[in-house]
């Protein structure tokens, strides 16, 4: 059952428009992640779901209701904002049950609804803290039991762990999940960190632009990115061009392939004689000859930038390499992401450091 | 042999390196008297005045001390009483009035979104840009052809004026100073704009407010020429007994109404201290 329905929607701020046609459906229970580099109109949307930007055009649905008119708070969207946005002269519960108060809901039974939430999101026993004095994941739970308190039709999450420690964040992270599943709440996360998203929504939308580039589970988005956009925002950081030198072929004429570091395979040949071509060579699998420019511990592996002819490879390799070493890099064909002339899409967001020379 | 003389440049040396020093340090010494004199000797003379009794011209202190004019600006009968009492309800109305305009304007004025908004600012001080004496004999004017000379009601509005800069301007910069997004957060929750602005915004704005109060009230408690073209002779406040008295060259009475007056400054001047954060200053006028 759809529970959130955006229809052509158009949003922005004054003349400026930044969210232009968009659509999007949630289903009851479903958590979605918007992903995309700053400025794509993650949070204007955000903002436009929840009345603090207006829309200039189009509908916003929840279950058949029509809100894209109503006034910010009758819409039953409630947010956790970035900033969490505690009020401060208010305790841990007063901020909890402000929603139901605001509602004129009793007493007794806010106290009982607090108390609750206080166990969801494990507040026990601080209801009579002051937010000042809590820890920013603390902060964090109670903007999430406050936005929780009043059982909103849609929670909007606006980059919810970006103000954490990044060890506290991995934990928080799966907390809002089992969170979302064991209460079964729909919900809209916004960010800009891929791995978040891959672990926490059900489905991720990848915006560029104001548009949705790829809809679909993180698998799909993940094995199958649509978009050259799509593939280097998940991750694949490779970008070759490749110039089809067959005459025969003029349709592909320039392909844009793109792959991950941990998809290279990296071995050392053993005759010197092997190495002496520095080139790409793309047929269905990738292969390429160069030299290992420097070498990066990573931890459980070594990040080793290869030069391969114009081309700078980034591959994950199990040991060290000593600079100038002469490697052979391999992809597979089913670890390719190829797209035909997508280039301006694509390079226009590609951070530069990821960036090869051509 | 060597080392005594080595001990002995040493010394000298080290005298050396102390006469500077030594040298600063009174002339430090008389700087700070200096200072203390000009901003203490006043006060002490009026001190001093507060307990005389008799004090002719040549002597340099008074020829008998005594508290008799104490027991007489205290007594219930006296002119001091009752113009402490109207100064301190004048000064109440007038916070209120402030309050009334300065809130609803302070919370408007401090949206970036409000057309002229550095037009409606600059309003509140333009009656401080002109010589008080103009404006004031101006007011009284006008103040006649509504019968509101010599009333209550007529100085509390002349203080309100003067104190409105104050509270207007400290209250802009009490609202600025609050986060938009906790207002967001309470719309967001079901709360209208109304409710929004008494639980979560004046709570945020309340100590500027209460600072901007405070000014108000002493201004007003200090304030003397539109008190005197608008409230003399029907009004009598404070500091209007406190130019009676000079005139007269009751200087006792003159300086214990000085230093009534200077109790609640003080007093207040330490809470404002503690309201008055660094990042609200920072906004003032902004």
């Amino acid at each position: 059952m759809t529970q959130l329905k955006i229809e052509n929607l158009h949003a922005g701020y004054g003349s400026k428009m930044i969210l232009n046609d968009f659509n999007l459906e949630i289903n009851q229970g479903e958590m979605i992640a918007l992903l995309g580099p700053s400025g794509c109109g993650k949070t204007t949307l955000l903002n436009a779901l929840c009345g603090f930007v207006p829309a200039s055009h189009g509908e916003i649905y929840v279950g058949d209701r029509v809100i894209t008119k109503l006034p910010a708070e009758k819409r039953n969207i409630t947010m956790v904002f970035q900033s969490y946005a505690l009020w401060p002269h208010l305790t841990v519960a007063q901020n909890i049950g402000y929603g139901l108060k605001v509602r004129k809901v009793k007493t007794a039974e806010i106290q009982d609804r607090v108390n609750e939430l206080l166990v969801i999101v494990k507040l026990e026993g601080l209801q009579n803290e002051k937010v000042t004095s809590l820890s920013g994941g603390q902060r964090q739970r109670v903007a999430l039991a406050r936005a929780l308190a009043i059982r909103p039709d849609v929670l909007v999450l606006d980059e919810p762990l970006s103000n954490l420690d990044a060890k506290v964040r991995l934990n928080v992270r799966h907390e809002i999940k089992s969170l979302q599943k064991q209460l079964g709440f729909t919900s809209l996360i916004v960010t800009h960190d891929q791995e978040e998203a891959l672990v926490m929504a059900d489905r991720i939308a990848v915006l560029n632009q104001g548009k949705i580039e790829q809809l679909g589970t993180p698998e799909e988005i993940y094995r199958t990115p649509s978009s050259a956009f799509v593939a280097n925002f998940m991750g694949a950081e490779n970008h070759i061009e490749w110039q089809n030198d067959d005459n025969t072929l003029p349709a592909k004429s320039a392909q844009q392939i793109y792959f991950r570091s941990e998809s290279v395979q990296v071995t050392v040949p053993s005759e010197k004689a092997s190495s002496l071509s520095n080139d790409v060579h793309f047929d269905s699998d990738l292969t390429c000859q160069g030299h290992v420019l420097q070498s990066a511990f990573f931890g459980h592996h070594y990040r080793i930038s290869v030069r391969c002819g114009a081309h700078t490879i980034q591959a994950d390799h199990h040991s060290d390499l000593p600079e100038n070493t002469p490697v052979t890099l391999r992809v597979t064909a089913d670890a390719l992401h190829i797209y035909n002339n997508q280039v301006e899409t694509a390079a226009h967001h590609v951070p530069t450091s990821f960036q090869s020379n051509k | 042999m060597i080392n005594t003389h080595v001990t002995i440049q040493s010394m000298v040396l080290e005298k050396l390196k102390n006469m500077p020093l030594k040298f600063n340090f009174w002339l430090q010494i008389l700087f700070i008297l200096v200072f203390a004199l000009v901003l203490f000797g006043p006060i002490v003379n009026l001190l001093i005045w507060t307990v005389t009794e008799v004090w002719y011209f040549p002597h340099a202190l008074p020829s008998q001390w005594g508290f008799k004019y104490w027991h007489q600006v205290f007594n219930p009968y006296s002119n001091v009483s009752s113009s402490l009492f109207t100064s301190i309800i004048i000064a109440i109305l007038t916070v209120c009035v402030c309050l009334l305009v300065s809130v609803p304007a302070g919370y408007a004025l401090s949206k970036r979104s409000m057309p002229f908004r550095v037009f409606w600012m600059l309003l509140f001080l333009i009656p401080q840009a002109f010589p008080n004496l103009t404006v004031y004999m101006n007011i009284a004017r006008l103040f006649y052809e509504f019968g509101l000379n010599g009333t209550l009601l007529g100085v509390v509005l002349v203080h309100s004026i003067h104190g409105l800069m104050f509270s207007v301007w400290i209250s802009v910069a009490a609202f600025s100073t609050t986060d938009p997004m906790l207002e967001r957060a309470s719309r967001n929750l079901g709360a209208g704009p109304i409710y929004t602005f008494f639980h979560i915004i004046l709570p945020q704005a309340a100590p500027g407010i209460i600072a901007s109060c405070i000014f108000v009230f002493l201004e007003s408690l200090d304030e003397f020429t539109g008190t005197f073209f608008v409230g003399a002779p029907d009004i009598s406040t404070l500091p209007l007994l406190l130019y009676s008295a000079s005139m007269e060259g009751n200087y006792q009475i003159a300086s214990i109404t000085a230093l009534i007056l200077l109790v609640p400054s003080i007093l207040f001047m330490l809470i404002i201290n503690k309201f008055m954060s660094p990042e609200m200053l920072s906004k003032l006028g902004k």
